[in-house]
């Protein structure tokens, strides 16, 4: 049984792990055994399961559907064959129909280079992230459910399509807690408010302090975080007083009850956490402590790239202060995002214009600080293209039974590429990993092992991957 | 179904066929089998196959491969192998790739030698050593079977306890010197305390139980006024007088609504595309007025349940049936999703679940793709509920699915003035079809064809002509007399021509012309001759620039005809080079020639066409008629609508789904509900909702009367006796008052289901009116989380009453009941600014934007059932109360409203007024000093006329930051 100050720890301890938890961080360490053994009878599988490659992530979220054969995954028999009428699988036309349709293929607009040592293709969509390419780690036959955004945007960041689960970065959290105590750590930049909206950054049934947090939102360019940044209509001085007054008030109240409550004086802890993190987390958010010349090398300078390029810079500034689990997205509110060409093809183009320096960018960054090594960079959407036009147009479909996503850093095999689609880039067939994999072989690389990171909720043990994902272990270093 | 049978029969036979050769003694050709096994199969297998397929690890798809016996029985889509039939078998399917669902092994298509393996192993008849016999899952029995549920606390039936004896033998009650006080209720408690040694600590003061109950049964704080009209005298027949009071309350009604909504996943909107429940918030209203009238609980299931099926005298009561069945509905369903059999399953997976967890505490779901690894709920028992489930849909199918929504039952008078309305609208909208038809008929009148009856003259056209040799018909360039124009294919020079020649032409003079579509692959040299009264005349006509008239027409000059003479015109394709192009040929007479041109005739003519005028009037009469159309439409959305599903014709029984895939089904289970609670249940016909419904609210189903029950105490005590009141199954926590339970159950069933009664006699227990004050180092250590209630629980005030109180305070909260807030023409609930002063559970619940607030302070998630709020503490929700602006607003106000107080009652009294208003309680002296020393007052020691005068320079700023404390404060957030 516990004492008092073991139960107040507890109590600490077991708010600790959110945006805003209560201790400090040195507290927290001294911890760790006491969060083992006391508090978490009820998850008992939380904290890290073997030794990690790496302590967070970056996630570049290209929503709407990168086109893998205009990208990544060169098939030149797409030229060869232009305009070709062709049977296909198509997935939204198998859902419908249940069988296979004649579709016509359409060649790349974009030509392919060789780049690095290894040689790989990419196309010219993304000059500045191929020069890194013998960094990179390609997973070319991925797979995932849902044919629709909705659905295969949960997929993605929750693992259902359907059902209401939290999302990878909740889990990451959960399992590893936060590397820093002033700071959220999940945190997803600018993200979309369509296509699940706030349940791709959700907790679900996990405690609220696993919750991502939000840095400002698709559609603009402000990284704020809600209520943080100090009012304007107080003065400094002013709310000095408030808080403290706050907590006299607050200790009178508790004195006034006569008897001591952890749960009350975590709250009052609280107000303190809260009143540090004003002046921590805003000078974070501040990216105009950077260099002019790393500004530049974000493409901060140019109007082109500076919205993906500030949201990269904040991920790097964010990565060092040691949030767990940052995702960086590119896309927007509307039920097409972004990259979703459905028509029009060549916008492509402006997509990857606006975000291939940013990313490159930010790997050069990450090389240079030596976070790149215990940092997973993944790149991806929620889905892939299909190699054929869209109702004879100028666009492409969606395409969840093969696309390419790339990892970087976090103890993958760099230069390496892993699994092929079919002829026309079309179906994954060789090597093919499964998001539900992608999921399992992240966590690993983080120390978690995804079988045993579960959650009892109404009666089940819930975990990320559901009863499916295999570790991939040709693609670790 | 009959291909499986089919395929185990083939097994079966092969199997002894197999058999009957080794009988024989078949020595060698088993040689080469073991060795092709051995060096082929085997080694695939465990490479490729058996990381999932084993009995050691996954089994996925219910099927082995690391035994003989495992891929002969085949798995969840059947059996694996055909012998001697690789094309036929399963396995083979997956590996070839064929079939897009099945797929194996999931990472890349096996090397095309190994795929030849298997098939050479399956064509020789699949020899396979490995005849040790399969393991099978070592904990595979771990779960309660439906035969033994009733070991299980809670599928017992509900003890009848006869509550005397009970109280006879109750050591604490006849130890306790006030118990001519003590309700049946705190009997249980007390006597286990006895047992326990556990000393409970006294009954709180008046006006802490006085907060307390208002804001359990209210969600608001009582004010300086209720306080001091309850405190007054208090006693224990006052306190039972304000139970009363408040329970007739209509705050009362909306609370407890909030406490169901949790359990309902309420929502306004779904999460994907944002889209806006218009009409959820009936079912909400109907929870806050059936609460509110007390109407039964039993009552109540069956509604939400089955409300459509019920019978009703009235129409107010149809109108309450039909809105509760929104009940079903509420899921956050993915309409997107494309594979709609699978959606359909989906909805209903939501649906049982919610149904399970809210009125059975079960945890249903948990059996769709296997038996229920712990509690008594095999597959067949999900597949059976879902049957009767299956009969009705929440959907209208299309690429993004919709909801249903219904028209509500209205009086006779309102039917019939929708009737009208409905049929008048009809025939509007069948006129505006005509008009529009009309209309189409002259836009659409495609000017490249010009009817040959509307040319002035006498027009031959190419159909009437004489044509030589084979022309080829077309029309595929510029505008055309007719239907077509013919071209010579450029070919056959020489051979081809065309006679244009009148039937009848009056004699006279003419203008003849010769239509045709020029373009680049046309001849240049086309020879057009002219037979008329006066000889033969020949003109080269340039097909390839455009006719100089209208870019049709080629004027051949001017012919006199008479009556018996040649009078026709000749194209022939004799030595041109390119296409010759024939399409009709004109005889305009000269006098009806415009300013010698055609094209200034034709146009002329065009005016006596009345087409134009009549499109002029038919347009503005299309005008008039949708804007009718409009208002009509307009008056006829208004009618009230309401969420529901609907049935989609009779039930039937549905198929096991294998691991819960609806393309992979099983045998067929009959519609029916739990086996482990049997009830006698009457019908003919199969079981429906309607059974459903009365099987869930029998008062004879051990669960449901204990789950609400359970509920109702964890809504007022702040844990339930079951501490996870969604859970009654073997995985729950078992209750801490058994016998509390039970009896709690029975009350409930005895008043017929009535909240209230439940309510009551919860509150006016010593149970709940128990201080929270600092227990003994020795109760601590015995039972630190107060399972067994020697004080309250300290609670903490709803986000929904967190809300609510700051706009009571500041004197801003508008108490209107029911009825919409969603502002007209929301379509999405992005970003949605909520921002009204109505109480918190009429603001809508829109998944994407919640109202002010709620994200912050652990508000129920809305896309499942929630059975009890997290209790988080994070920096946020500081952040939220100091620096938010919606808070701050109501700061502002209430500082107005109280300086104007402190004006005309003194300082120390206003701020405790304020205390007051905030907390229930005045302000202790020490509290008194530290808001006087943060206005930068002076202090006084009490109250004085003094205080009047310097009262007048409270700094307002500093006022309105004092108010925000008070609200962050922990005794605003928590309840003793």
């Amino acid at each position: 049984m516990l004492n008092r100050q073991q139960l107040r720890r507890a109590w600490l301890q077991q708010t600790a792990c959110g945006f805003g938890a209560i201790a400090a961080s040195a507290m927290c360490e001294s911890l760790q055994a006491n969060l083992a053994t006391d508090v978490t009878e009820t998850n008992n599988n939380t904290g890290a399961h073997h030794p990690a490659k790496a302590k967070r992530v970056i996630f570049l979220f290209m929503q709407g559907g990168v086109s893998q054969v205009d990208s990544f995954d060169y098939k030149p028999v797409l030229a060869e064959r232009n305009g070709d009428l062709l049977e296909f699988n198509d997935a939204r036309q198998l859902a419908k129909q249940g069988k296979a349709t004649q579709q016509r293929l359409m060649q790349s607009p974009w030509k392919f280079h060789r780049y690095g040592e290894t040689g790989r293709w990419a196309s010219e969509l993304f000059p500045e992230t191929a020069q890194h390419m013998d960094s990179l780690t390609m997973l070319h036959a991925m797979r995932t459910e849902g044919i629709a955004h909705g659905p295969a945007t949960l997929f993605l960041h929750c693992g259902s399509t359907n059902f209401i689960r939290p999302s990878m970065g909740s889990w990451v959290l959960y399992g590893l807690g936060s590397e820093n105590q002033n700071l959220p750590g999940f945190v997803s930049i600018a993200p979309s408010s369509g296509n699940g909206g706030p349940r791709n950054y959700g907790n679900a049934f996990l405690p609220d302090q696993y919750q991502g947090t939000r840095i400002g939102g698709a559609g603009n360019d402000e990284l704020l975080v809600r209520n943080l940044a100090p009012r304007i209509d107080i003065s400094e001085s002013d709310r000095r007083s408030q808080i403290e007054i706050l907590s006299r008030m607050n200790t009178q109240q508790l004195n006034r009850r006569g008897f001591r409550e952890n749960e009350l004086e975590a709250v009052i802890d609280s107000y303190e956490l809260a009143w540090r993190m004003q002046s921590v987390a805003p000078p974070l958010l501040d990216l105009q402590q950077e260099t002019a010349e790393t500004q530049r090398l974000y493409g901060i300078d140019d109007p082109k790239t500076r919205t993906y390029g500030q949201r990269c810079l904040l991920a790097r500034r964010l990565c060092e202060a040691g949030v767990r689990f940052i995702q960086v997205n590119y896309g927007d509110n509307s039920a097409n995002p972004a990259w979703d060409q459905h028509s029009n093809l060549p916008k492509h183009a402006d997509h990857a214009k606006a975000v291939d320096k940013p990313i490159a960018g930010l790997l050069v960054d990450l090389k240079q600080r030596g976070l790149l090594e215990d940092t997973i960079v993944w790149w991806g959407g929620e889905f892939g293209r299909t190699p054929y036009a869209q109702d004879n147009g100028t666009g492409r479909d969606h395409n969840p039974g093969g696309f390419t996503v790339w990892l970087a850093g976090g103890g993958f095999k760099p230069g390496y590429s892993h699994g092929s689609t079919d002829e026309f880039g079309f179906q994954s067939i060789q090597g093919i990993v499964h998001m539900h994999d992608l999921h399992a072989t992240i966590l690993h690389q983080l120390g978690l092992d995804h079988k045993r990171l579960t959650y009892s909720h109404v009666g089940r043990d819930f975990r990320l991957t559901d009863v499916q994902g295999r570790i991939i272990h040709e693609i670790l270093a | 179904m009959h291909q499986i049978v089919r395929v185990s029969v083939a097994i079966l036979s092969h199997c002894m066929f197999v058999f009957a050769l080794n009988a024989q003694g078949q020595s060698n050709t088993e040689d080469v089998k073991l060795r092709h096994f051995e060096s082929k199969i085997r080694p695939a297998l465990i490479r490729y196959c058996v990381e999932c397929h084993s009995a050691e690890t996954e089994q996925s798809g219910g099927l082995l491969l690391d035994s003989s016996a495992g891929w002969q029985q085949g798995g969840d889509s059947g059996a694996a192998v055909v012998l001697g039939e690789a094309d036929s078998s399963l396995l083979i399917k997956a590996i070839n790739y064929s079939n897009p669902k099945l797929q194996m092994p999931p990472d890349g298509k096996l090397p095309a030698d190994v795929i030849e393996a298997f098939r050479v192993w399956i064509e020789q008849g699949a020899f396979d050593p490995r005849t040790e016999p399969m393991v099978t899952e070592a904990n595979k029995n771990r779960a309660l079977s439906v035969e033994k549920a009733q070991n299980h606390w809670s599928y017992k039936p509900i003890a009848n306890l006869d509550l005397e004896s009970l109280a006879a033998s109750s050591s604490a009650l006849q130890n306790h010197p006030t118990n001519s006080t003590m309700g049946s209720i705190d009997q249980f408690i007390e006597d286990r305390l006895a047992q326990e040694g556990i000393v409970a600590v006294p009954v709180a003061q008046p006006t802490v139980l006085i907060r307390r109950l208002y804001q359990d049964l209210t969600g608001l704080p009582p004010t300086a006024t209720d306080l001091e009209r309850w405190s007054t005298d208090f006693s224990a027949k006052r306190y039972a007088e304000l139970v009363d009071y408040l329970l007739s309350s209509p705050f009362y009604g909306e609370t407890i609504a909030r406490h169901w909504m949790d359990v309902v996943r309420y929502a306004d909107s779904i999460t994907l595309r944002g889209m806006v429940h218009k009409n959820a918030w009936r079912y909400r209203d109907y929870l806050v007025s059936s609460f509110n009238q007390d109407r039964s609980f039993q009552q109540m299931i069956r509604e939400q349940v089955a409300g459509d099926h019920l019978q009703a005298d009235d129409e107010s009561t149809r109108t309450q049936q039909l809105v509760a069945t929104a009940f079903l509905a509420l899921g956050d369903t993915n309409l997107e999703k494309q594979d709609k059999e699978q959606l359909d399953m989906d909805y209903i997976d939501e649906q049982l679940d919610v149904i399970g967890a809210a009125f059975l505490g079960q945890t249903i779901g948990c059996a769709r793709c296997h038996d229920h690894k712990f509690d008594p709920i095999p597959t067949r028992d999900y597949y059976a509920l879902a049957g009767i489930l299956k009969s009705a849909t929440g959907m209208k199918h299309s690429n993004v699915s919709d909801w249903i929504e219904q028209p509500l039952p209205l009086d006779e008078l309102r039917r019939q003035e929708f009737g009208r309305i409905e049929s008048e609208l009809a025939k509007l909208t069948q006129e505006s079809k005509e008009i529009k038809k009309k209309l189409d008929k002259i836009a659409n009148k495609n000017p490249r064809f010009i009817p040959p009856g509307e040319l002035p003259g006498v027009v031959v056209d190419s159909g009437q002509a004489t044509l030589v040799g084979s022309w080829v018909a077309s029309s595929s360039v510029g505008n055309i007399v007719g239907e077509n124009y013919f071209h010579d294919d450029n070919n056959e020079k020489g051979q081809k021509s065309a006679t244009f020649e009148p039937e009848a032409l009056p004699p006279g003079e003419y203008e003849v012309f010769l239509a045709y579509q020029s373009a680049e692959n046309r001849a240049t040299n086309v020879t057009v001759k002219v037979f008329s009264a006066d000889g033969e005349r020949e003109i080269i006509v340039n097909q390839r620039v455009p006719a100089p008239e209208l870019d049709l027409w080629n004027g051949l000059g001017k012919y006199r005809f008479e009556a018996n003479g040649q009078k026709y015109v000749l194209v022939n394709n004799a030595a041109t080079n390119g296409h010759v192009i024939v399409d009709a040929v004109l005889f305009l007479p000269v006098e009806q020639l415009k300013d010698g041109s055609l094209a200034a005739t034709l146009k002329t003519n065009a005016g006596d066409n009345n087409s134009v005028v009549n499109s002029e009037v038919l347009k503005k009469e299309l005008k008039r008629v949708e804007e009718q159309v409009g208002d009509l439409q307009k008056k006829l959305d208004s009618r009230p609508k309401y969420l529901t599903v609907s049935e989609t014709g009779k039930a039937k029984d549905i198929p096991i789904h294998i691991r819960g895939d609806s393309h992979t089904l099983g045998e067929i289970v009959p519609r029916g509900f739990l086996t482990a609670i049997q009830l006698p249940v009457e019908s003919n016909d199969g079981l429906s909702r309607l059974h459903l419904a009365y099987w869930l609210s029998d008062n004879g189903n051990p669960l449901t009367a204990r789950v609400y029950a359970n509920r109702v105490w964890q809504w007022l005590m702040g844990e339930g006796i079951v501490r996870t009141p969604n859970n009654f199954g073997t995985t729950g926590a078992a209750p801490s008052h058994p016998e509390l339970l039970d009896w709690l159950s029975l009350r409930l069933i005895k008043s017929g289901w009535s909240t209230k009664t439940l309510v009551r006699e919860i509150v006016m227990s010593r149970a709940y009116q128990r201080s929270l004050t600092e227990p003994s180092a020795i109760t601590l250590e015995k039972d630190p989380d107060n399972h067994l209630l020697w004080r309250g629980h300290l609670r903490r005030i709803s986000v929904e009453s967190l809300r609510d109180s700051m706009l009571f305070v500041s004197g801003e909260l508008d108490v209107a009941q029911c009825g919409s807030l969603i502002r007209s023409g929301t379509k999405e609930d992005y970003n949605y600014v909520h921002g009204t002063t109505r109480r918190s559970i009429y603001q809508p619940v829109f998944r994407n934007s919640l109202p002010e607030l709620f994200d912050e302070f652990d508000f129920a998630n809305p896309s499942f059932s929630v059975e009890n709020r997290s209790r988080s503490t994070v920096a946020p929700q500081g952040l939220a109360l100091m620096q938010d602006p919606w808070v701050s607003a109501r700061c502002k106000q209430t500082a107005l409203k109280y300086a104007s107080v402190i004006r005309s009652e003194g300082t120390r009294e206003g701020i405790s007024q304020l205390y007051l208003a905030c907390f229930a309680r005045r302000p202790i002296e020490s509290e008194l000093k530290t808001c006087f020393e943060y206005l930068g007052l002076e202090w006084q020691e009490e109250a004085s006329n003094d205080s009047l005068d310097s009262s007048t320079q409270v700094n307002a700023a500093r006022l309105e930051q004092l108010v925000q404390v008070l609200f962050a404060s922990l005794d605003f957030r928590f309840l003793d």
